[in-house]
């Protein structure tokens, strides 16, 4: 979680929200969340669990 | 209940008093969604108030604001951690407790540093970014 939070402090466009999947069902249900961290990049689910910052800079950037 | 183990208390006002800019916890409160069965009878909204009070008390430069319905913020109740009272975009929707707590403690350690923490190469790239990206990260307490 933490990276997506530097990520957002580090450039104007990016915007970082941890969202606790157990108190948001109904959103959890859309986007299909089994497994956490699922991250979700512009309203597209792009994976599930922590992965090392240049891999998360780079699936983000490729999104 | 404390929110904070006391030697976990003592790390995190270490890692306040060190904060080289403010950071505003500002905390939204509206209508909840009805959680998953399980959650039992939380207040959510009561609790992220008490939450976010209590980190507040933890360092002279984390200061805790509440809003009612405040624009922008599409879920209650929620936090936006905001170095110098600036919107970053760093948000926590839902009341963060269990594990979930150490994110916002660290969520507020970086917002209180100056320099981003990234690499120098993640640093460039996201300065090179040429359009908006919205990550949601979906977390559990446990």
């Amino acid at each position: 979680m933490l990276l997506a939070f530097r990520c957002a402090l580090a450039s104007e466009r990016v915007a970082a929200t941890a969202i606790e999947a157990n108190e948001f069902p109904q959103l959890s249900q859309e986007l299909g969340v089994f497994a956490v961290p699922r991250i979700v990049v512009n309203g597209e689910p792009r994976w599930d669990g922590a992965v090392p910052e240049s891999e998360f800079l780079r699936r983000v950037l490729a999104a | 209940m404390p929110l904070l183990r006391p030697e976990e208390e003592t790390k995190v006002r270490k890692w306040f008093a060190e904060l080289e800019q403010p950071v505003e916890l500002l905390v939204a409160l509206g209508p909840e969604e009805t959680p998953r069965a399980g959650s039992g009878d939380v207040d959510f909204g009561a609790d992220m108030i008490r939450v976010c009070e209590a980190l507040a008390e933890l360092g002279e430069r984390v200061t805790c604001r509440l809003e009612e319905e405040p624009e922008g913020f599409p879920r209650f109740p929620a936090v936006s951690i905001r170095p110098d009272g600036r919107d970053a975009g760093v948000r926590y929707d839902g009341l963060p407790w269990g594990y979930e707590l150490g994110s916002v403690v660290g969520a507020i350690v970086e917002a209180g540093r100056e320099e981003p923490t990234l690499r120098p190469d993640s640093v460039t790239a996201l300065e090179e970014l040429d359009r908006d990206l919205v990550l949601d990260v979906f977390v559990t307490p446990t």
